[in-house]
């Protein structure tokens, strides 16, 4: 049996080995382009784990993620710039995730009361509100045209393109030099959120999930975890914020509205709700495959180069028809989302394997499709 | 005391229209459980189609196409879509984000198609105006008054004397107990949307009707409002969304009548009042000035 | 939180992790000594003809990239534009084209969207020389850095002053402010109003609304109006609130700095209740479209568009010649003010790319150079435009408009080009 088990975590260490050297070596073949996409997925990977604390695990419903973003990406901003304190900029990025986690627990009077649905609407208020006030506070936030991002510096070394520096002949603009912070900073985000719902507040959290009454006689006190829970989803958001303002290198307004918010819900959905897999391939495939398509659908058959010809589809549009069908086509053959079509896979594959099915896989662990909300947090 | 009267007027005008929008929200949202994101594209949806019609079929035959459909396409959605999960009211949020990419799909193809255009439905109201005491009102605001307030109360009547009522009311408080009761729970849920679809294509004739310039793309994003609107009356209670509809309207009017004495709040608040005023209402009664308190089942 | 994952690590596990860290490191060591990615310093180089290049540029081509909007808001704009900027090229790439290379135009549509339409310019701008067009504030105000640390020479389709004083990114024409100068002077020059009276200015959020606002207030300080603002948002679409609140002010006149769609509704409902004063628009707030609509005989009567350049519907030789083209090229599409537009900037950013080759370098920082030094350029689509002081609007004389169906674009020309007084002390009190 321990060698079994051995053997399967040998496994894990080569695919896990794998996965890193790839993701590091990647800087040195992609062109800025592709990087960027990486950069805006890494940071909304770590704001749909943070989501996915919130809603998928902890059951509450959060329409306000983009707002938290926007403190976290401004906050950085503000701190860091002029107008402004004017802070080391390392400094600035951990108070702005932690101002975050502040708005956060000035919700909770919010969010320790109103549930579900309810929820979802009174947060989405702080979106319009945040932008609103975004729009008019120009002495901090710049008005509607923003504010140029101070490129991040971590003992005397930039993040930025202002030195030259090339590694093994390849030059490293801001592009590369931010994609192993934001790996750095994702690594950090999967292991804290992995501890957190291995440990004891996960199960407290699903536990008030599944039913605040039962939770309530299991000692689990209700409102500290709601308002708890707030505020650690409201930092990764904060994190999030700063990884994106350092990408985009300029923060507006507009970006951080409902159609952001959204989109961050769409991604726990698609991953799969009550995991940091889950969570994190929904940021990808949300934030990434919009931005691939558009690219690269004046590829496809049918598909007119911008502008050319009346009435015809553009690039654009195919690919917004195209994500739209993908997310209802994966959620309509996989309700339990990407990480639940992958565990099904998997577990379909090793049946396969052991011919005659053994007892342990031939009863999958997990619960079936119409459950979604498994009922222990997987990774 | 005229300007007064007349900011009223527009709240109210303006109310009407989103209760209609709200209600279909609060129709689904209670058959369903799913928050529609695609009611936004389903009303352009259905003003588009009587903007296409309207020359060939008239205005009214073309508004009735365009209800037709837009409610069989509603109701399409429910059956093939969303009904992947099963009734499992678990299974809410992933049919939510599911409408969410349809809502993706429609919306392009429309945009695709309207363009930069300003569409005419070809109401019969034009842009006439009538006197009301001290003050004008345009005629399709009147319009719109009238004709929501029929529509809600026939859907009020629907709700309480039909048994298909009686049923949606039933699988709201209770599902597995209107099941045991034999409620058809599938066909309840489609109706609902069909019907849902069918209030959003005729919200969109008094969207795009005078004082609006036409059908635009953009006009969808109108639903956002209904938002605020459908969850300050209780997102499970009709009378509270046509109530917190009129909140909204008269809120919004309001503000944007009386902007140049409400600098304090920053000019062009008016659009955001709405969630100002829910955020508060939340405070005090978190389920909505209607919602019922849910009770706790163990 | 961290630790508690750490804390069952035994030395054995520490030892894999620091062998898998050597792993990486080496891996990585041996992967990226092929990378492509290696030893590419740049593209500059000098053209077999002894011309300078720099991204975008090769011995047969010159790239140049357009950031536009075919699926957003600004979609029929974006469409203008492409199609007026694609005939230019073709005219040019028919007479030999510029320092004899090929024009190409990269197009990529962002339908308003700024994530998007970064990581589009991410994409394009190692490969065109300079951007003859960007549609979206929010995508510009996103990109301004970008732009000026890669010294791409752009021509922004927003008339903004928060875009001047930057090297590399040219309005065209006046900005937003200057309009509404023109605009108050006009108010009171033909429409009667006096001393102490009140215009209502309706305008979005936003740079654009904000912009436009700054000069109206100025206009009317100095000719003793006050002004009654009312700011509104791009969803907004009926404006009866906005109107019963201008009403209640009494004003004597109304400006509008918004989309098309907000102008026929603020001039239909404020004609419908009785309100019939004289109404201004900045040159976005007008399209064609709106003379089908309810609101055109309102409009008709009512409205007047002030803008930097002239309707489509002018007798400039050089404006009648593109119309011609235009409806050759593509019979069928709309011809508006963003087709002009955008011919003009696309004949604009030719003469810089021929001054450049001149010069005896398409590099782009050269190519800005070659901008900044041109000081009285005129395509003969309206009126000359200076370049060489970053920090002030390349023109400042304005035109009117007034809406007229039957015309090309649906506008006519009222008032031809002048500078509207006034608008030499704004600037220098801006500036100082």
């Amino acid at each position: 049996m321990s060698e079994r088990l051995s053997r399967a975590r040998a496994v894990r260490l080569g695919w896990t080995f794998a996965a890193v050297v790839v993701l590091c070596a990647l800087p040195f073949y992609l062109d800025a382009f592709w990087l960027r996409i990486g950069l805006f997925s890494m940071a909304a990977a770590v704001g749909a784990v943070g989501l996915g604390l919130l809603s998928g695990t902890a059951g509450q419903l959060s329409l306000g993620h983009a707002f938290f973003l926007a403190v976290g990406a401004y906050g950085y901003v503000w701190l860091a710039g002029e107008p402004g304190p004017g802070l080391p900029t390392a400094l600035a990025a951990v108070l702005a995730v932690l101002l975050a986690g502040v708005a956060g627990g000035l919700f909770s009077p919010v969010a320790g009361r109103v549930r579900g649905v309810y929820l979802g609407v009174a947060t989405l208020a702080l979106v319009f509100l945040g932008h609103h006030v975004l729009l008019t506070a120009d002495s901090v936030t710049g008005g509607f045209n923003g504010r140029s991002v101070p490129p991040l510096e971590v003992g005397g070394f930039s993040f930025s393109a202002d030195s030259e520096l090339s590694l093994l002949g390849v030059p490293f603009g801001a592009e590369e030099r931010l994609w192993y912070l934001g790996l750095a900073l994702f690594a950090i985000t999967w292991f804290t959120a992995r501890g957190l719902l291995r440990g004891r507040p996960g199960r407290a959290l699903v536990a008030l999930r599944d039913s605040e009454t039962a939770a309530a006689v299991m000692g689990v006190d209700v409102s500290r975890y709601r308002s708890a829970a707030f505020v650690v989803s409201s930092m990764y958001a904060g994190l999030a914020g700063v990884m994106l303002a350092l990408a985009f290198r300029r923060v507006v307004p507009d970006y951080f509205g409902l159609v952001l918010s959204v989109d961050y819900l769409a991604m726990i959905v698609i991953g799969g709700l009550g995991s940091v897999a889950g969570a994190t391939a929904g940021a990808v495939f949300v934030t990434a495959l919009p931005l691939l398509m558009t690219r690269y659908a004046d590829q496809l058959p049918l598909v007119a180069a911008p502008g050319t010809t009346d009435g015809a589809v553009g690039p654009t549009e195919a690919a917004r028809y195209l994500y739209g069908a993908a997310i209802v086509l994966i959620l309509l053959f996989a309700p339990d989302g990407l990480h639940g079509l992958v565990r099904r896979l998997r577990a379909r594959l090793r049946s396969r394997r052991t011919a005659p099915p053994p007892a342990d896989a031939a009863s999958p662990s997990q619960p079936p499709a119409s459950a979604v909300r498994a009922k222990e947090p997987t990774p | 005391m005229t300007t007064f009267l007349d900011n009223i007027f527009n709240g109210l005008a303006l109310g009407a229209v989103y209760a209609l929008v709200a209600l279909g929200f609060v129709i689904i949202f209670k058959a369903s459980g799913v928050m529609n994101f695609a009611h936004g594209s389903l009303l352009l949806l259905g003003g588009y189609l009587t903007a296409v019609f309207h020359d060939d079929l008239g205005f009214a035959g073309a508004l009735a196409v365009a209800v037709l459909v837009t409610a069989a396409v509603a109701g399409a959605m429910d059956r093939f879509l969303l009904h992947a999960g099963g009734t499992d009211p678990h299974t809410a949020h992933v049919q939510t984000i599911v409408t969410i990419g349809v809502d993706i799909v429609i919306l392009t193809d429309l945009s695709r198609r309207i363009g930069g255009d300003l569409l005419s439905l070809g109401d019969p109201w034009g842009d006439s105006v009538s006197g009301l005491g001290p003050v004008t009102v345009a005629d399709s605001r009147i319009a719109a008054i009238v004709v929501s307030t029929v529509v809600i109360a026939g859907v009020f009547a629907l709700f309480r004397y039909t048994s298909w009522g009686l049923s949606l009311r039933a699988s709201a408080e209770d599902v597995e107990a209107a099941a045991l009761m034999g409620v058809r729970l599938v066909r309840i849920r489609t109706l609902a949307w069909c019907l849902a679809g069918a209030l959003a294509a005729l919200a969109a004739v008094f969207l795009a009707a005078f004082p609006a310039p036409g059908l635009e793309r953009t006009t969808g994003q109108i639903a956002l409002k209904a938002f605020p609107a459908a969850i300050l009356g209780g997102m499970a209670s009709p009378p509270g969304a046509l109530a917190g509809s009129l909140l909204i309207g008269l809120t919004e009017a309001l503000v944007a009548g009386y902007q140049s004495d409400l600098h304090i709040l920053g000019e062009g608040f008016g659009d955001v009042a709405p969630y100002a005023v829910m955020v508060l209402v939340l405070l005090v009664r978190p389920t909505g000035l209607f919602g019922g308190k849910a009770a706790v089942r163990v | 939180m961290k630790s508690s994952h750490h804390t069952h690590h035994t030395p054995r596990a520490m030892r894999t992790t620091s062998l898998l860290a050597a792993a990486v490191a080496a891996l990585l060591l041996a992967g990226t000594g092929c990378s492509s990615k290696a030893d590419s310093s740049g593209s500059a180089g000098e053209g077999a003809d002894g011309v300078k290049t720099g991204p975008g540029v090769t011995d047969k081509t010159i790239k140049l990239g357009a950031l536009t909007d075919l699926t957003g808001p600004y979609a029929t704009l974006g469409k203008s534009i492409v199609q007026a900027q694609q005939m230019w090229a073709d005219e040019v790439n028919a007479r030999g084209g510029i320092c004899d290379r090929r024009v190409e135009i990269v197009v990529k549509d962002h339908g308003y969207d700024v994530q998007k339409a970064v990581t589009a310019y991410a994409d394009i701008s190692s490969d065109v020389v300079a951007l003859p067009q960007v549609i979206g504030s929010p995508v510009m105000a996103a990109l301004l850095d970008d732009i000026e640390r890669d010294k791409v020479l752009t021509f922004p389709q927003a008339w903004a002053a928060s875009l001047l004083d930057r090297d590399s990114v040219q309005v065209l024409g006046t900005t937003y402010d200057i309009d509404m100068i023109a605009a108050v002077d006009f108010l009171t020059r033909t429409k009667g109003l006096d001393k102490g009276d009140t215009i209502g200015h309706v305008y979005f959020e936003g740079d654009y609304g904000a912009n436009a606002l700054e000069g109206s207030k100025w206009a009317a300080k100095k000719a003793g109006l006050k002004v009654a603002g009312q700011k509104i948002k791009a969803t907004d679409t009926d404006l009866s609130a906005q109107v019963s609140a201008l009403r209640k002010e009494g004003v004597k006149a109304i400006l509008i700095s918004a989309g098309p769609a907000q102008t026929a509704s603020l001039v239909g409902v404020a004609a419908s209740r009785g309100l019939k004063v004289p109404v201004v628009s900045s040159a976005p707030g007008y399209a064609p479209q709106l003379m089908k609509t309810p609101a055109a005989p309102a409009l008709a009567a009512l409205l007047n568009v002030v803008s930097a350049a002239p309707a489509v519907s002018s007798d400039l030789a050089g404006v009648r010649k593109m119309v011609a083209s235009y409806k050759k090229k593509y019979p069928g599409s709309l011809i508006d003010s963003g087709v002009l537009s955008g011919y003009n900037a696309a004949q604009l950013m030719g003469t810089d790319l021929k001054r450049a080759c001149e010069n005896g370098s398409l590099a782009r920082e050269d190519v800005v150079k070659a901008h900044r030094s041109q000081s009285n350029v005129d395509v003969g689509l309206g009126t000359a435009q200076n370049f060489s002081d970053k920090a002030q609007p390349a023109n400042t004389s304005t035109y009117v408009h007034k809406p007229d169906a039957k015309a090309v674009g649906a506008a006519v020309n009222v008032e031809d080009a002048h500078t509207a007084p006034g608008v030499k002390e704004y600037l220098a009190s801006r500036t100082s």
